[in-house]
């Protein structure tokens, strides 16, 4: 589990681990042997002079002075360096979620990330930070207990000695057992999961058809479902956990039997014995409790592993020597793009001439909202290129490429901060002038107005506290204020009320003119006001031209508009 | 969770009709015992298993003492006690293990069966409560509720028993033997558990206590970094800004690393400290110091020494189970709490004895409502719909429209005022019996994982293919649903995913299929693509003629379609009428039309062409002209 820790994080957190661990290692080692001063202790207590032990007892009393120095030393030095780690990790995590192609997150990985990013590592590293010290304890000082008792007597020394492999192999049982269940058992977790979450969302269908009182029998299989698998797993992990306490209880009752065999027939003294019994017993409970810390290892080896595999995804290339693209023109040259075993764009080749604006329409699913992705690289064609001024936008760093592209989609963030803040965002320089004049032009100034706090409202989770059209015309006014030379826009589908409507309207005229646009058309009024339209189906073109030609060539994109042309015109 | 819960309408409209409450209704919040009851008996043996392999596991302990109380006692060894002493050790062994086996195997299953009673006694309450209190929460927060705090009672039920006594019977049962072998070594043994119970006040002190509030609130600053700079990614980075949220992030872990680390250290001295005291090492040392004073003084006899070494060690193990399974039990406790609290919810009153409505006239009779208290989203709205009607709604953003067609399928009740069905007050309808006259299509429609033919035919479990086919044809996604992978068998959300349109379409099917006479539409996602849009519009211009219909009119051609145009401000009938009568007026609905149109001015001569067809009013009421054409595919 180190080692993945290491290889998460390189090797240089490895010296300073390494020392907390021979530190915590020494601690046990030292407790182990203290344990060997019982030896002289037992002996004269039960022989005939039990005033001998008190310098034993001494020196006993300093060895276990030693042992709490070295432990609180181990301890702080534990801690020092489970800080570094934590932030070490903190900051590779971050370093590439933040290279991470942003086509990468989508809706199901952006809560499983941020969970993982929020608690999942702490709860990783807090786990081994506290499990460490008892885990090498309970290992070493046992080890070092058995030695003392070999060191005593041969043939009760090699007895205990017999329960080292089979413990070993009973913990290597169990684990193997548990993952497998664990393993099940999470993957029926997340179905009921996404059962419940289902079931409180579609609460209002449901009751309209009148299953409020019926069980929800898609929610309560998955439940059964849990159930059953948790019955699995509780069946793999007792034997193990019972086989540790057996193993380690057979072993002792083994020592019992043989030194009372011993003791019987005079070959070893009753000082001796009773000493081992009482070094065995001491044994019995750090051996017990790797059963414990075992599980709870495994609970965060399985976050790590889900950590790893997130690093491990790669990070958007970056080109070695960036190309500054001196046009505005937007190409698509054969660009074919694939996701999950889908085509989604299967050989698209458009162009867009500097200043002009291209309107992309189709069914859903047509792949009209990934061809703005590829042009800000939110992922990377699998073939053919995407050109921005003639250069490959690979060839574009990130940096240089999305300082040229003001983008306005359909569901907007906004970050919990003042609405000046969200705005800013654009240009974070700006000055107040040129940050009221986007806002104007976006109509932000309206909504500003009337809200109490003025450009100091704050908006809320996710911008919660605007209404849709108010976070579109932040949106918007955060674009304008970027004045970038390419604009990606994907038209909001859902209808905004009629007054809000008519701003964001105004605001993206303003945002558009002049400037080289891509966008996703929903309206035929803003696919009017395109210079081109391409018709976009099953990832391919079916259609290009000018919003009349095409009209009036009565093929697929004809038809599709058609539909909702015809329909109120019937009387 | 409770202070909200308390100051819902639906709660004070419940406390004004006590007697519609039914009496599961009233329960109050359902203690752990209560919950926990039904599993009494299993969990009884549990523990008297635990109970039982916990003192049998003392008994080769107590083989070890008895052997050297044995071979040191002076004279001959009797070999025959030997033997039986070693047996009765062994044989202890074995029944421990038995027990235990026994103990944690029921344990294990138990936990299963009572984890899927709570969660089935949740979905059962969170499938009764007001649709009001589930839309006020996040879906995550009850979703956590149903499933990862009903995880975390698992220590509780498989492991509890066994920890606790373990950490307790165990060491009461020592601490009696031991008394009754030496009382004076018995004090001595637990000098160290008694000085280590000192230690903790230091472990409490204000500066911990304020340490311990820090690393929580800096822990929560991840929480939230984390999710915003993931959530904010796409901004961030098509911002240019990629250094931003990523420094938030940034900064708060290494603020938590700080405050943890002070938190740690802050500890570090009196953990050590405690922890020292109660390792083996220095409890033995304790007892044999002790003995040795004991033993040289001649007060004891040596052989009493060894029950000590071996069973004293265990007197510590409390002290450690309360530090070791704390914060197991105390997430346990806080799970059970927020369960208790959702059980706690009281669900929409059923009435006991239901009304029935005649006919299908909806009435809203001085309707108020807000989300909250001091801020009223409708503000005394009367409104009839009459049968066989279209009634649009239109009105700015934030006007209560969604508010007020929500209280139709009765997803709130309102504060004052009634909502009536057929003369009844909706309140005293059977909940089936409304689910069968009112369906709904509303923005967002969640589809279900099933098949597409088991999501439009939900109010109608039975309904036959054709039927469902009809309806799909009727809503214009027959052609798309055909082009899934399995056609009508398809999971959605597995097999094939649906656009926002497309799900619209589904709801829209699944409305068409129920065949209520009263319908309400939220003509919103509309412009999702043509498509839908003309699928909502045949809809209602091709509905029965007795159908009482409601929709939110976004678009003046819906409007222009209806029978009666409703405008709605701050909560508030404004203007009402037929549309020509309203245009002519030239009051609130048609400023807000202009204002509407403001945008659409620059738009082409090709649009507007377009729009002036699709303004053309319809001459003649719903009902008379398409009444036949609905659930037909009549391109």
């Amino acid at each position: 589990m180190i080692r993945t820790l290491f290889r998460v994080l390189g090797d240089r957190y490895a010296r300073p681990v390494r020392r907390t661990v021979a530190l915590m290692t020494a601690a046990a080692i030292v407790e182990g042997l203290s344990y060997a001063l019982l030896v002289p202790v037992l002996r004269s207590l039960f022989g005939s002079s039990p005033h001998d032990a008190w310098p034993w007892l001494a020196v006993f009393a300093a060895a276990i002075a030693v042992c709490a120095v070295l432990r609180y030393i181990s301890d702080l030095s534990g801690f020092r360096v489970g800080t570094t780690l934590l932030r070490g990790v903190y900051h590779r995590l971050g370093d590439h979620l933040a290279r991470l192609p942003l086509g990468w997150y989508d809706t199901a990985r952006v809560g499983e990330v941020s969970v993982l990013a929020g608690q999942g590592v702490l709860r990783a590293l807090s786990v081994i930070a506290h499990l460490l010290a008892p885990l090498i304890s309970a290992c070493v000082t046992p080890l070092t207990t058995v030695a003392v008792m070999l060191a005593l007597d041969w043939r009760l020394g090699l007895a205990a000695l017999a329960a080292v492999p089979l413990v070993v192999l009973v913990h290597r049982w169990t684990g193997r057992a548990t993952a497998a269940a664990d393993e099940e058992r999470a993957a029926r977790d997340r179905d009921a999961t996404d059962r419940v979450v289902e079931y409180l969302q579609a609460q209002p269908v449901l009751r309209a058809g009148g299953r409020t009182t019926e069980r929800f029998h898609l929610l309560d299989a998955s439940l059964q479902r849990v159930e059953r698998s948790s019955r699995r797993s509780a069946r793999a992990v007792v034997p193990g956990a019972l086989g540790l306490t057996f193993t380690v209880q057979a072993v002792f009752t083994a020592l019992l039997v043989l030194g009372a065999h011993l003791a019987l027939g005079g070959q070893v003294g009753t000082a001796q014995v009773l000493t081992v019994l009482v070094l065995a017993a001491r044994c019995a409970d750090p051996l017990l409790s790797l059963g414990h810390l075992g599980g709870r290892l495994r609970g965060a080896r399985a976050e790590l592993a889900r950590l790893e595999t997130l690093l491990d995804t790669p990070p958007l290339p970056e080109p070695r020597r960036p190309v500054k693209p001196r046009r505005h023109d937007v190409e698509f040259d054969s660009v074919v793009f694939r996701r999950d075993g889908r085509t989604v764009l299967d050989g698209v080749s458009l162009t867009v001439p500097q200043g002009q604006r291209l309107a992309v329409v189709g069914p859903s699913g047509a792949g009209k909202t990934t061809l703005l992705h590829l042009l800000a690289r939110f992922h990377d064609a699998d073939s053919g290129a995407v050109r921005l001024g003639g250069a490959d936008v690979r060839a574009v760093g990130t940096e240089e490429l999305m300082s040229r592209i003001a983008v306005v989609f359909q569901d907007v963030y906004l970050f919990e901060g003042t609405i000046e803040e969200n705005v800013r965002l654009g240009r974070p320089d700006a000055t107040g002038s040129e940050l009221r004049a986007a806002a104007a032009a976006a109509r932000l100034d309206e909504v500003v107005d009337r809200l109490p706090g003025g450009w100091q409202t704050r908006v809320g989770e996710g911008g919660a506290r605007l209404s849709g059209g108010e976070r579109q015309r932040v949106s918007i006014a955060r674009a304008l204020l970027k004045d970038a030379p390419v604009v990606l826009l994907d038209e909001v589908t859902s209808a905004l009320d009629p007054v809000n409507e008519a701003a964001v309207n105004e605001g993206i005229e303003r945002l558009l003119r002049g400037r080289t646009v891509v966008m996703v058309a929903h309206r035929l009024s803003t696919v009017e006001r395109a210079d081109r339209v391409a018709f976009l189906d099953g990832g391919r073109i079916a259609e290009q031209g000018d919003h009349r030609e095409l009209l009036a060539r009565g093929g697929r994109y004809a038809a599709f508009w058609s539909d909702a042309l015809t329909v109120a015109s019937r009387p | 969770m409770t202070t909200t819960s308390a100051t819902t309408p639906t709660q004070s409209s419940q406390s004004s009709q006590p007697s519609q409450s039914d009496q599961s209704a009233q329960s109050a919040r359902p203690s752990v015992a209560g919950l926990l009851r039904p599993f009494g008996r299993s969990f009884a043996a549990v523990v008297a298993l635990q109970v039982a392999g916990a003192v049998a596991g003392l008994a080769p302990l107590l083989a070890v003492a008895e052997l050297g109380r044995t071979l040191l006692s002076p004279g001959p060894v009797d070999d025959g006690h030997v033997r039986t002493v070693v047996a009765a050790g062994a044989a202890g062994l074995l029944l421990h293990l038995l027990c235990t086996t026994a103990s944690s195997g029921i344990g294990h299953l138990l936990d299963g069966r009572v984890q899927l009673a709570l969660r089935r006694q949740l979905a059962a309450r969170l499938g009764r409560v007001p649709i009001g209190w589930l839309a006020r929460r996040r879906t995550g927060e009850l979703a956590k509720v149903v499933g990862d705090d009903v995880g975390a009672v698992h220590p509780f039920i498989a492991h509890t028993p066994g920890e606790l006594t373990s950490a307790f019977v165990v060491p009461l049962i020592s601490l009696v033997y031991l008394c009754t072998v030496d009382w004076r070594l018995t004090l001595i043994t637990l000098a160290p558990v008694i000085l280590a119970v000192a230690l903790v006040p230091l472990m409490l002190t204000p500066a911990r206590q304020r340490e311990e509030r820090d690393r929580d609130a800096a822990m929560g600053r991840i929480a939230d970094a984390a999710v915003e700079f993931v959530q904010g990614i796409a901004v961030v980075k098509t911002f240019g800004g990629a250094g931003r949220a990523h420094r938030a992030f940034r900064t708060a872990t290494d603020e938590f690393t700080e405050v943890f680390h002070r938190f740690v250290r802050g500890l570090a001295g009196t953990a050590a400290a405690m922890q020292t005291l109660l390792s083996p090492p220095f409890v033995l040392l304790a007892v044999l110091t002790g003995g040795t004073a004991l033993i040289t003084g001649g007060g004891m006899p040596p052989a009493d020494l060894l029950p000590f070494l071996l069973l004293g060690l265990g007197l510590t193990a409390p002290v450690a189970a309360l530090g070791h399974g704390f914060d197991d039990m105390r997430a346990a406790h806080q799970a059970l709490r927020r369960i208790r609290d959702v059980l706690a919810v009281p669900p929409l009153p059923q009435p006991a004895r239901p009304a029935v409505p005649r006919g299908h006239r909806v009435e809203l009779r001085g309707v108020r409502f807000g989300y909250e208290d001091g801020h009223e989203v409708l503000r005394g709205v009367d409104l009839v719909l009459e049968p066989g009607t279209i009634t649009a709604l239109v009105g700015p953003s934030g006007s209560g429209k969604s508010t007020l067609v929500r209280l139709l399928p009765r997803f709130f009740d309102p504060g004052h005022g009634s909502v009536l069905l057929g003369g009844a007050d909706l309140r005293d309808l059977d909940s089936r019996e409304l689910g069968r006259a009112v369906s709904f299509v509303f923005q967002d429609m969640r589809l279900l994982r099933a098949s597409v033919a088991e999501n439009i035919a939900l109010a109608v479990p039975h309904a036959a293919p054709g039927d469902v086919e009809r309806a799909a044809r009727a809503a214009h996604i027959h052609d798309r649903i055909l082009q899934l992978p399995r056609g009508y068998d398809t999971v959605l959300g597995e097999e094939a995913a649906l656009s926002g349109g497309e799900a619209q379409r589904i709801a829209l099917a699944r409305a068409l299929l129920a065949d209520t006479p009263v319908l309400v539409l939220d003509e919103a996602t509309a412009f999702a693509d043509p498509r839908t849009e003309l699928a909502v519009r045949r809809t209602l211009t091709s509905l029965g003629e007795d159908r009482t219909v409601l929709v939110i009119a976004h678009r003046l051609e819906t409007a222009r379609a209806a029978d009666t145009v409703v405008v709605l401000r701050d909560g508030r009938i404004v203007e009402r009428g037929t549309p020509d009568e309203l245009l002519v007026e030239q009051g609130e609905f048609t400023a807000l039309w202009q204002s509407g149109r403001a945008g659409e001015v620059r738009t082409g001569t090709t649009a507007r062409a377009g729009r002036t067809a699709r303004t053309t009013p319809r001459a003649t009421t719903p009902g008379t002209t398409h009444g036949p054409a609905r659930g037909e595919d009549d391109r």
